[in-house]
């Protein structure tokens, strides 16, 4: 297969002054279940080249099913063509590899094959945790879902780039819709959107305990329905780490990546309120706020061998005691603000986009802040919020606004009773601002969002964020 | 025949490697898309690809398998595959066991265009000159995207149906930008690349730019005219949440119990209609099932939602499929209306529309939109891209965008006016497989519309 993509480049000399290809094979499959039947099972092959050329200061990119070699060539005679026909401007710059840079073979890490459970047994374990949700009527929908995906990437560049990676995830969730009365709540484990998907095999789904989760996720959606609703007020706010987990993805993240920065993203996904002149001197949050994007760490979505631009995996802090100290960036963004070398986000989804900048695992650092009891005993007056449920914040990541499943009253150091449809909003620098402790190593866990959109034509991308509860102070919430 | 592809011939190889009941869709994607910033161009996408989608039922249960693997080895595989699913999907039985859909006459249209099915690279390089050259005369700088597309997709199934529909799609969106960040919007769409008028989507992206600072605008109720762009975002969003199928039999949808009931405002004409004027057409549904229209909403009377097959047999009491699958066999999440148009009312422009307000807000387009409660149509987002005061019955001074939280069905029970002219609104995201699809709607006037917050 590297041979294939070596000859392809090879044949871009003399046309592009910089070639990559890059092949992707990927297997997935997905079971579900709705109440006691099922709902779906999905298995899905694809193969394909994608080749990205600068010709005259343009990119171009070109994608293909057609695996064979003639195919392979007529989809870089396109990506010519389409860089050749756009109006001329200045080459894009891009940052340097390293010289000789490795090569070989990545792979993530899993312990027993994902695949190796049959469709069947995947749907008796989602049935075992749907029957255990129990069967009164006011739930009307018990649902559960795994997930399993296999993806091979070969890559070769006219830089002498050349290896091959493998990435394997899984992983699955539950979830209880209740309504009565006009009102209707929705309770999710272990996290909303999917379930927790991680780089891992079949011991991660055992280890999620589905079953075992499924009638408390019942009892709370039951409970939820006559839970008053969470009131407007300015508060502490303690949140659970997935929901940390979002709030860092959408106001950290997305804010962080360089091309949004340079006004890249501007006509879709946005701009970022932060600058390039900020790096360095900005304080993004309170001293607690520590943020690093890890391409290395075990079983986060965003691990790999090499990005897409064939950069080697890295570890960059990005916010330190509060300050940012560095953005996401592939090649030709960070070569743009001067920078040695890149961040090595470059990611594309599948063979036919083509990579930009993407969040790795961009983590929240665990704190001294113990565990979520620990914030909750620390906490006079405030709300607990757990469960993404609706999200939202402005082209510039400034003005957000988060919905979640479940909330509770925290008063004198304890979690009294359920609040419904909890919600807050905020300013971004103001809301980490106002971060005033982080849960400790021992609480800190990668949490997997498979549904980051970014790009034209669309990409979704799978990325992880390792995160721990956490306490702001001044929050207004019950906005919703 | 697309380019020499024969998409129906593959659907009719893949489905005799099939056991069984069997349904097969064959899509084919050729697309150019071209993304500029700054003026400049940024990226280029050239696409060719190709799906095999095979359902397979088992004791009327559903399985699925999808390659693109186009040879005979492959084509076998994935019908062994959908078969495994099927037959694992059937030991947990079923209620409402699935047939495939009968074959059924459907009718042509005029979506497909013979000249944008060329995709001609260089189309969209004088498309992108011609929008840097206009933005730059108001001193601004262009952000945006052009692209084209072709979509064949044949059907093939075991009950008989053999169905082919080609689409060709073409759009162009433009954000006008100056150093202080202030944006302006412009976007036009159509079944053709001559459909398109790059330079009038440059220079509405130029006058919707504010050029003065920004006020800040206090969160409250404030009539609002909303521009097509705003009004078919929030009409998408009434589609997820109270025209799908699945969730109004389940309950779950904002229109669940209330269909018969006034839900807006009596000028309120809320149709899914495959044909109609400047949408972007399509033959039939991922079923096969012909597409037809539909009226949703009447004089504000709730009419009807969209069903697939799957819906409808959980809706039971008589309810069929309406044409709206967006999967063979039904999408999990329901079916979804692809060509809603919200009929047009006697307003000759937005100026007349704002002529009544005294203190208001207009908006040109909004972001990020999210469903807060999808039972009551309860949404949050951000206007962007032109937002400005309406004072004394004129579009005034530039506000600074704003966040709203409210429901769709209270702002068309709050629609005062719309103007007699319709737009194509497309979000243009093509996530996965192209699929064109945009809401025909006019501009709005409603006399409340919640803010809020605001951004800083």
């Amino acid at each position: 297969m590297l041979d294939q993509l070596s000859d392809l480049v090879d044949h871009a000399r003399g046309r592009a002054s910089y070639a990559e290809a890059r092949r992707v094979h990927t297997r997935s499959e997905d079971v579900s279940v709705l109440d006691d039947r099922c709902e779906a099972v999905t298995a899905a092959e694809t193969d394909g080249i994608g080749v990205r050329v600068a010709v005259e200061g343009g990119w171009g990119f070109a994608a293909t099913r057609d695996t064979s070699d003639a195919g392979a060539r007529r989809a870089l005679a396109r990506a010519i063509e389409i860089a050749a026909a756009a109006p001329k401007g200045t080459p894009p710059p891009r940052a340097p590899l390293a010289p000789d840079p490795p090569g070989g073979h990545w792979e993530s890490r899993w312990e027993r094959d994902p695949f190796a459970l049959s469709p069947q047994a995947r749907l008796e374990l989602l049935l075992i945790a749907t029957q255990a949700m129990g069967s009164d009527d006011r739930i009307v929908r018990r649902w559960g879902g795994l997930s399993a995906r296999r993806m091979t990437t070969a890559f070769a560049s006219t830089e002498g780039v050349a290896h091959t990676q493998t990435v394997t995830e899984c992983g699955g969730g539950i979830q209880a819709i209740a309504i009565a009365d006009g009102e209707l709540v929705v309770r999710s484990y272990p996290t909303a959107h999917g379930g927790a998907i991680a780089q891992a095999g079949l011991e991660h789904i055992e280890a999620l305990a589905l079953g075992a989760n499924a009638a408390r996720v019942a009892e709370e959606a039951l409970a939820l329905l006559s839970a008053p609703v969470c009131p407007e007020r300015t508060t502490t706010l303690v949140l659970h780490p997935e929901q940390v987990a979002l709030q860092v993805h959408e106001s950290i993240g997305h804010a962080l990546e360089l091309d949004r920065i340079l006004l890249g993203e501007a006509s879709y996904a946005g701009t970022s309120w932060v600058a390039v002149d900020d790096l360095g001197s900005l304080r993004y949050g309170s001293e607690a706020l520590n943020v690093t994007a890890d391409a290395t760490v075990p079983g986060g979505l965003g691990t790999f061998g090499w990005d897409d631009e064939g950069v080697p995996a890295a570890r960059t802090p990005l916010i330190v005691d509060g300050v940012l100290r560095a953005t996401l960036s592939d090649r030709q963004s960070a070569a743009t603000i001067g920078l040695d070398v890149s961040g090595g986000c470059a990611r594309a989804d599948g063979f036919a986009r083509q990579p930009i900048v993407r969040m790795t695992n961009v983590n929240l650092e665990p704190g001294d802040g113990g565990t979520l009891d620990d914030l909750i005993a620390g906490t006079e007056r405030g709300i607990y919020m757990e469960t993404n449920r609706s999200w939202s914040i402005d082209d510039r990541r400034l003005q957000f606004q988060f919905g979640c499943e479940l909330g509770r009253e925290i008063v004198d150091g304890e979690l009294r009773g359920l609040l419904r449809n909890p919600s807050y909003a905020g300013i971004t620098p103001r809301f980490w601002g106002s971060l005033d402790a982080v849960g400790s190593q021992a609480n800190w866990t990668l949490w997997g969002l498979t549904n980051c959109g970014k790009g034209e034509p669309g990409q979704m991308m799978a990325v992880s964020h390792g995160t721990a509860p956490a306490r702001f102070r001044d929050v207004q919430v019950g906005i919703a | 025949m697309s380019n020499g592809f024969d998409a129906a011939a593959l659907a009719r190889q893949a489905l005799a490697f099939c056991e069984g009941d069997a349904h097969v869709t064959v899509t084919h994607e050729r697309s150019l898309l071209s993304r500029f910033a700054r003026s400049r161009p940024t990226q280029a996408t050239d696409v060719d690809d190709t799906d095999v989608d095979i359902l397979c039922l088992a004791d009327g249960v559903p399985g699925w398998a999808t390659t693109n693997g186009l040879d005979e080895d492959a084509l076998r595989e994935c019908a062994r595959r959908a078969r495994a699913s099927a037959e694992a999907a059937a030991r947990l039985g079923t209620e409402e066991p699935m047939s495939l859909a009968p074959p059924a006459a459907y009718r042509t249209h005029d979506g497909w265009d013979a000249e944008t099915a060329q995709l001609d690279a260089r189309v969209a390089g004088e498309a992108l000159a011609t929008i840097f050259e206009v933005v730059e005369t108001g001193g601004l700088e262009a952000f945006g995207v052009w692209t084209a597309g072709e979509v064949t997709t044949a059907i093939a199934t075991s009950a008989g149906v053999t169905a082919v529909d080609r689409v060709t799609d073409a759009a162009v969106k433009v954000v006008a930008r100056d150093d202080e960040g202030r944006s302006g919007w412009g976007a036009g769409a159509g079944s053709a690349i001559g459909d398109l008028d790059p330079v009038d989507v440059a220079v509405r992206a130029l006058a919707a730019a504010p050029r003065d600072p920004a006020l800040s605008l206090e969160p409250g109720e404030y009539p609002v005219v909303l521009a097509p762009d705003a009004v078919g975002e929030l009409l998408e969003f009434l589609g997820q949440t109270a025209l799908n199928g699945l969730l109004h039999a389940e309950g779950r949808g904002a229109l669940s119990g209330a269909l018969g009931t006034r839900v807006a405002a009596p000028s309120i004409n809320l149709a899914d209609s495959p044909r109609y004027i400047r949408t972007l057409p399509r033959a039939f549904d991922a079923d096969g099932t012909p597409k037809a229209p539909i009226a949703l909403i009447q004089d504000g009377i709730a009419n009807a939602v969209v069903h697939d097959r799957r819906s409808a047999a959980r809706a039971g009491d008589g309810a069929v499929s309406t044409g709206h699958a967006i999967a063979p066999g039904g999408a999990p999440s329901g079916p979804h209306a692809t060509n809603l148009v919200l009929g047009g009312g006697g307003a000759s422009g937005i100026a007349e529309l704002c002529k009544p307000i005294e203190r208001g807000l207009f908006v040109t387009r909004l972001w990020y939109v999210n469903v807060v409660d999808g039972r009551r149509s309860l949404l949050t987002g951000t206007t962007r891209d032109g937002t400005y005061m309406i004072e004394n019955g004129r579009v005034s001074r530039p506000v600074k965008d704003v966040r709203f939280t409210d429901s769709v069905l209270r702002i068309l029970s709050a629609t005062e006016a719309l103007t007699a002219t319709q737009r194509l609104v497309c979000d243009l995201q093509f996530y996965r497989r192209r699929f064109a699809s945009g809401v025909v709607c006019p501009a709005l006037r409603a006399h409340s519309f919640r803010v809020t917050g605001q951004t800083v």
